[in-house]
C-alpha cells in the first residue's frame, strides 16, 4: 500500500518527521517496505498484514496513528445533496446467493460529464500507483484508498433494464472485462450481471461493455461485500489480481458499505457535476450482527506477562474505534466497523499489545522445572555418524531435495530400479525442481562435478538426507547418506607421483568401515556386484550382520562421462536408518588384556578369484576362539608366481583371556591351519 | 731405551693430531698399542734389563700406556662428534617446502548452524524432535488456524503432491504433531527443510530450513517469549545483542510479533513468534484456558548468509569445496 504522506494528514494531524514514522509504523504492525521524498511530499510504501483489509486504507493507517498519537481521526465528508426521481426507479438490485454477496449498495448518478480529474486528484493517485483514467473511475479508486472498500461505477444505460443481478456464472459463459481481455467463466465464479449477461467480475474487474466511456450520462455506482473465499478462489483461477481484490480476499465488513457509497457518490457528482438520485438502493438480505467481545482484564497479564492499567486498556481500545463498557473486571468490546479481524479475546489482548507497546512487554524466563534438553537417539547416531564421516576426512554437502529425474536418467538405472519410483510435485514452479528425490547420490555426484569443473580434482563429499518413495498410504521417508570420491587422498603432496595418490576403492570402504566401527552398528560385509550405474567389475553390496545396507563402488566409466567426471570416481549409498537403528553409542569398557599375545604369520597362495575374505573366513574358523585379530600385510602377484595366482599373507594375533599361551599351543593352533587350509580351499600355504 | 719410549710417545700423540678417521685411528692403536705394536715391543726388552732398571722401566711403561690410551680414546671422541655432525648434515631437508596434510571433512556451514541452534534450545531445556517433510493440508495449514481459502496461505506458495499432500511451507507443522496426545508442560524444538515455490535467486531457493520451537504451561507469557528468545539471541550472536519485537501477522499466533536482532550495527530478521492462538491449542487438545503457550520460526539459510557474510543463497546448495573449506 502506497501511502501519500499529505494526503494521509487530511485525516489526522501527524507532524513528525518522515524518519520518525519509518521507525515507529513497524513497531504498530505496518512494515515499511520503502520510503522516499518526492515533489515536497513523502510517499511510504507499506506491507500490510493479510488479516487487515483495513489497513488498506489511508483511514486505516491514520486510525492508528492517531491511536498512537492519542488524536481524533477527521473522517471525510459524505452528506449528499440528493435530487428526485429515487434512486430505486431507475434501477434495481438482486442478489440471487446471499452467502456469496452478503450486501449490494447501488446510488444512481444522472447527468454527469466524464472527462479528465482535477490534477490534485490525479496526482495523489498516481502517487498511490493507480493510473488516472476520467473523473468518475477515478473517485471510484480514490474513494477505496480512504475507505479501503472497492467501489465500480457502470454506464446504466449499458445495463439490460438497469438492473443488476449478483449470481454465479453460467456455464460456457464468457465476459471481456476491462483490459481487454476474453474470460472464459465457470460455475465456481460469481458474477455481476444485468438480466442478458455478465457485466463484471465480482471484487476482481468490471466489464468492458459496461465501462465509463467519455459520453456517459448516467452511473450506476457499486459498493458491495463478496465472501472473501469467493473472490480469492476465482481470481486465482483467472490469474487476475487487482486492488478491489487483493481487498475483497482479505474481508470487507459489509456494515461499511453505505459508508464508501455515500462518500463515492458525493465524489462523483463533485468531480463530474451530475446529481446524485435520492436514497441508495440497498440490498442486505440478513444484516451481518456486529460481534461483541468478552474481555477479561485478569486474561491480560496471563497472555502478556505484565499489567496494562484498566484505564490504559480502556483509552487504547476507543482510541482504535472500539466501543467498550465495563463490568467489573469484564471488558465488552465492540469492534469498530470494518474490524473483522478481532474476533475473539486474544485478538483485542493483541490491540491492547500493540498499542501499549512490544518493547514496553519485560523479558522474562519461565518459572519451570529446569532441566537440559535432549535428542531423541536417531539424531545424536545421525551425529555420531556424521562425525565418523568428518573425521575420515569427508566433507558434507547439502543439496537440494527436489530434482529433474533427467539427473536419474544419468544412472542409467534398470526398469525396476525403486530409484525410478520418483515423486512428482503436482504443480512444479520451475523445469529443474519437478520430483522429490528417491536418493542422494545425483545431487553429491552434480556437487563433484562443479568442484571438477572448477579444477578441483580431489572431491571427497558425503550427504545425509531424506529421501522420498512412493507408498501405498502416500509418500515414505527415508534417511540415506551418499559418498563421493575421487582425486587426491592427501593435500599438498609434492613429490609423490599422480597416480600412487589417488583415492582407491579401498578408501571409500575404509571410510566405510570406520563409519560402522564408530557406530558399533555390527559387522560390515561385502559381496562383489551391484547397480548398473557401478563398474561391473568394481562393484560391492554391503550387508551389516547380514542385512543389505547398501552398494559401493567405482562409478561405471559411462556414467562417470554423463556426469563430467573424468578418472575414477567411488561412490556409495547407504540405507542411513537401516545403519543408525544399530548404532551403539553408549559403549561398555571392554577391559584391557592382561596377558601377552602371540603374533604369527600365515601366507597362503590361492587364485586370484578366491575372495580375501573367504580365505579370512576359513582363517578364523580353523584358529578358534583364541584368535583376537586376522590382518592382511600383503598382496602380491607375479614371478615366481603362477599366472592366475596370487599371494595372501597375514599375521594372527592369538591370544587367552586367562593365561599366557605356551608356545606349543602356538605351534599347535598353525599346525592346524596349515592343516585344514588346503583341505577348505583352493590354496596352499608358504612356509 | 727411555729415549726409545720418549719418542714413541711423542711420536703417537703428534700422529693422533693427523688422524682423520676411525680406520686410521684402529691402525695407530694397533700399531703402538697392540700386541706386537711398540710399546710390546719395548715390554719384550725388559726380562734382558737388571732388576732396578727394569723396575723402573716397567713403571714408564705403564704410565705411558695409559696416557695414550686416554689420549686415543680423547681422538676417538672427536672424530665421533665430528662425524654425528656431517652424518646428520649430509640429513639436511628445506623446512619451508610445504607441509603435507590429511584430508579434513567439515560440517556444512547450515548443519553447523542447525547445530549451534539446537545446541542453545537444548540448554535452554527445549527437546529436541522431529518431524516430516511431506505434511498433510490438515497440518500444514488446518490445525494451524489456516482453513482453505485463507488469505495467509498466498504468502506462502505451496508445493502440492497431491491433492492432500504437500511439502510442509514451515515447520510449525511439527509442533502440533508433538502437542496433540501430550500433557503440558512441555517445550520442543525441531529443525529441518521446508520449502515454498520460490523462483530461484540471490536470497530465495525453494528449499531452505527453519528452527521452530514453542513451549505450553501453566503460566507461560508473551514475556517468557521475549526472554527466551533475547537470551537465545544473546548466545547466538553475542552478549551485547539486542532485540527487537515489532507486530506482525501469523493465523496461529496472536499476539504475533516479528524478531529481529542487532548483528553488525544493522537489524537482522530472524523469523516470526508469538503466543499460540487459542484455537490451534482447542484443535490439539489442550485447553488454552488452563494453559497458554509461545512459539518461534526461526530463519536459517538468511541469518547464516548475514552472519557469515555470503552474497547468493545459491552457495550453501552448490557445495564448492572452495566455500564449504572456509567454515
Amino acid at each position: 500500500m502506497r501511502v501519500l504522506l499529505s494526503w494521509l494528514q487530511e485525516y489526522v494531524d501527524i507532524t513528525d518527521p518522515p524518519e520518525v514514522l519509518a521507525e515507529q509504523l513497524p513497531m504498530l504492525g505496518l512494515g515499511v517496505e520503502t520510503w522516499e521524498r518526492g515533489d515536497g511530499d513523502v510517499i511510504f510504501d507499506l506491507e500490510i498484514a493479510s488479516n487487515r483489509p483495513d489497513l488498506l486504507s489511508l483511514i486505516g493507517i491514520a486510525r492508528e496513528l492517531a491511536a498512537w498519537r492519542r488524536r481524533q481521526v477527521r473522517l471525510p465528508v459524505d452528506t449528499l445533496e440528493e435530487t428526485d426521481p429515487p434512486c430505486h426507479e431507475r434501477g434495481a438490485v438482486e442478489i440471487v446467493d446471499p452467502v456469496l454477496c452478503p450486501r449490494y449498495v447501488a446510488h444512481v448518478i444522472s447527468d454527469v460529464t466524464v472527462g479528465p480529474s482535477p490534477p490534485e486528484i490525479a496526482s495523489r493517485l498516481e502517487a498511490a500507483g493507480i493510473r488516472p483514467i476520467n473523473n468518475v473511475v477515478d473517485a471510484t479508486n480514490y474513494a477505496m484508498l480512504e475507505w479501503g472498500h472497492p467501489l465500480h461505477a457502470f454506464d446504466l444505460e449499458t445495463l439490460a433494464d438497469h438492473r443488476i443481478v449478483v449470481r454465479p456464472a453460467a456455464p460456457g459463459e464468457a465476459l471481456v472485462t476491462l483490459d481487454g481481455i476474453q474470460r472464459s467463466l465457470d460455475p465456481a465464479m460469481l458474477l455481476i450481471a444485468d438480466v442478458r449477461r455478465p457485466v463484471a467480475l465480482a471484487g476482481i474487474m468490471g466489464g468492458a461493455e459496461t465501462e465509463i466511456h467519455p459520453f456517459t450520462r448516467t452511473v450506476l455506482l457499486e459498493a458491495a461485500s463478496f465472501a472473501p473465499w469467493s473472490v480469492r478462489r476465482t481470481s486465482r483461477r483467472l490469474g487476475l489480481r487487482t486492488e478491489a481484490s487483493a481487498r475483497f480476499e482479505r474481508g470487507i465488513d459489509p456494515e461499511g458499505v453505505l459508508r464508501a457509497a455515500r462518500r463515492c457518490a458525493r465524489l462523483i457528482a463533485r468531480a463530474a457535476g451530475g446529481c446524485v438520485l435520492r436514497g441508495a438502493i440497498d440490498a442486505y438480505p440478513a444484516p451481518a450482527p456486529r460481534p461483541t467481545i468478552t474481555l477479561r482484564l485478569a486474561r491480560i497479564p496471563r497472555v502478556l506477562g505484565v499489567r496494562v492499567p484498566s484505564d490504559d486498556v480502556v483509552a487504547i481500545l476507543s482510541r482504535l474505534g472500539v466501543e467498550t463498557s465495563r463490568d467489573g473486571e469484564i471488558l465488552r468490546a465492540i469492534p469498530p466497523v470494518g474490524r473483522r479481524d478481532l474476533e475473539r479475546e486474544e485478538d483485542v489482548i493483541e490491540e491492547v499489545a500493540r498499542h501499549f507497546g512490544y518493547d514496553r512487554i519485560p523479558e522474562a524466563m519461565p518459572v519451570e522445572a529446569m532441566h537440559q534438553g535432549r535428542r531423541p537417539p536417531r539424531l545424536e547416531a545421525e551425529s555420531a555418524a556424521r562425525d565418523a564421516l568428518i573425521r575420515s576426512g569427508l566433507t558434507e554437502a547439502m543439496t537440494v531435495s527436489l530434482i529433474h529425474p533427467r539427473l536419474l536418467e544419468r544412472l542409467d538405472l534398470d526398469a525396476d530400479d525403486p530409484w525410478r519410483q520418483a515423486v512428482p510435485l503436482a504443480n512444479p514452479l520451475t523445469a529443474e525442481h519437478t520430483h522429490l528425490r528417491p536418493c542422494l547420490l545425483p545431487g553429491v555426484l552434480e556437487a563433484a562435478r562443479v568442484n571438477v569443473n572448477r579444477r578441483r580434482q580431489a572431491v571427497h563429499l558425503f550427504e545425509m538426507g531424506t529421501i522420498f518413495r512412493a507408498s501405498a498410504g502416500g509418500v515414505e521417508e527415508q534417511r540415506a547418506l551418499a559418498v563421493a570420491m575421487r582425486g587426491r587422498w592427501l593435500i599438498g603432496d609434492w613429490n609423490a607421483s599422480d597416480d600412487g595418490q589417488e583415492v582407491l576403492f579401498y578408501h571409500l570402504k575404509g571410510v566405510l568401515e570406520v563409519l560402522v566401527g564408530e557406530l558399533r552398528a555390527g559387522s560390515l560385509s561385502v559381496e562383489a556386484g551391484g547397480p548398473r550405474w557401478l563398474h561391473p567389475a568394481r562393484a560391492g553390496r554391503l550387508f551389516i550382520d547380514g542385512t543389505a545396507l547398501g552398494v559401493a563402488g567405482e562409478l561405471h566409466p559411462a556414467v562417470a562421462e554423463r556426469f563430467e567426471l573424468p578418472g575414477r570416481t567411488y561412490v556409495a549409498e547407504l540405507d542411513l536408518d537401516e545403519l543408525l537403528r544399530r548404532a551403539v553409542l553408549q559403549p561398555r569398557f571392554a577391559g584391557l588384556p592382561r596377558f601377552p599375545a602371540v603374533r604369527r604369520d600365515v601366507a597362503v597362495v590361492a587364485p586370484r578369484s578366491l575372495p580375501h575374505a573367504a580365505v579370512e573366513a576359513a582363517l578364523r574358523e580353523s584358529v578358534g576362539p583364541l584368535l583376537e585379530s586376522v590382518e592382511l600385510f600383503d598382496v602380491y602377484m607375479g614371478p615366481p608366481l603362477e599366472e592366475g595366482m596370487r599371494n595372501l599373507a597375514y599375521t594372527l594375533t592369538l591370544r587367552a583371556p586367562d593365561r599366557t599361551l605356551t608356545g606349543e599351543e602356538v605351534e599347535e593352533i598353525i599346525r592346524r591351519v596349515h592343516a585344514t587350509l588346503p583341505e577348505r580351499l583352493p590354496v596352499t600355504i608358504r612356509t | 731405551m727411555s729415549d726409545d719410549l720418549d719418542r714413541i710417545v711423542h711420536d703417537t700423540l703428534a700422529a693422533l693430531r693427523q688422524v682423520q678417521s676411525p680406520e686410521a685411528l684402529a691402525s695407530l692403536r694397533r700399531e703402538i698399542l697392540g700386541r706386537r705394536g711398540r710399546l710390546a715391543g719395548l715390554m719384550k726388552t725388559l726380562p734382558s734389563l737388571d732388576a732396578s732398571r727394569r723396575a723402573a722401566l716397567g713403571a714408564r711403561l705403564n704410565e705411558a700406556r695409559t696416557r695414550l690410551e686416554a689420549a686415543i680414546a680423547a681422538r676417538e671422541q672427536e672424530l665421533a662428534a665430528v662425524a654425528s655432525v656431517r652424518r646428520l648434515d649430509a640429513e639436511w631437508i628445506d623446512v619451508t617446502l610445504p607441509g603435507r596434510r590429511g584430508p579434513l571433512g567439515r560440517r556444512h556451514i547450515l548443519r553447523r548452524t542447525l547445530d549451534e541452534v539446537e545446541r542453545i534450545f537444548m540448554g535452554l531445556g527445549f527437546e529436541v524432535v522431529e518431524g516430516p517433510e511431506v505434511e498433510t493440508e490438515e497440518f500444514n495449514f488446518e490445525r494451524l488456524n489456516m482453513p482453505r481459502d485463507h488469505p495467509a496461505r498466498d504468502t506462502q506458495d505451496t508445493f502440492y503432491l497431491t491433492d492432500d499432500l504437500l511439502l510442509r511451507t514451515q515447520s510449525t507443522a511439527v509442533d502440533v504433531r508433538v502437542m496433540i496426545g501430550r500433557t503440558p508442560p512441555m517445550r520442543f524444538v525441531t529443525s529441518g527443510r521446508c520449502y515454498r515455490r520460490d523462483t530461484v535467486d540471490a536470497t530465495h531457493m525453494p528449499v531452505f530450513h527453519q528452527v521452530d520451537g514453542f513451549m505450553v504451561g501453566e503460566g507461560i507469557t508473551f514475556a517468557d517469549l521475549k526472554g527466551v528468545l533475547a537470551t537465545f539471541a544473546r548466545e547466538m550472536f553475542g552478549a551485547g545483542t539486542r532485540t527487537r519485537f515489532q507486530p506482525s501477522y501469523f493465523p496461529f499466533t496472536e499476539p504475533s510479533a516479528e524478531l529481529a536482532v542487532t548483528f553488525a550495527d544493522r537489524w537482522l530478521e530472524l523469523g516470526g513468534c508469538g503466543m499460540f492462538h487459542p484455537r490451534v491449542l482447542e484443535m490439539a487438545g489442550i485447553d488454552p484456558e488452563r494453559y497458554t503457550a509461545f512459539a518461534f520460526g526461526l530463519g536459517v539459510d538468511r541469518p547464516a548468509m548475514v552472519r557469515y557474510g555470503i552474497p547468493d543463497i545459491r552457495l550453501f546448495w552448490e557445495n564448492d569445496l572452495r566455500m564449504l573449506d572456509q567454515f
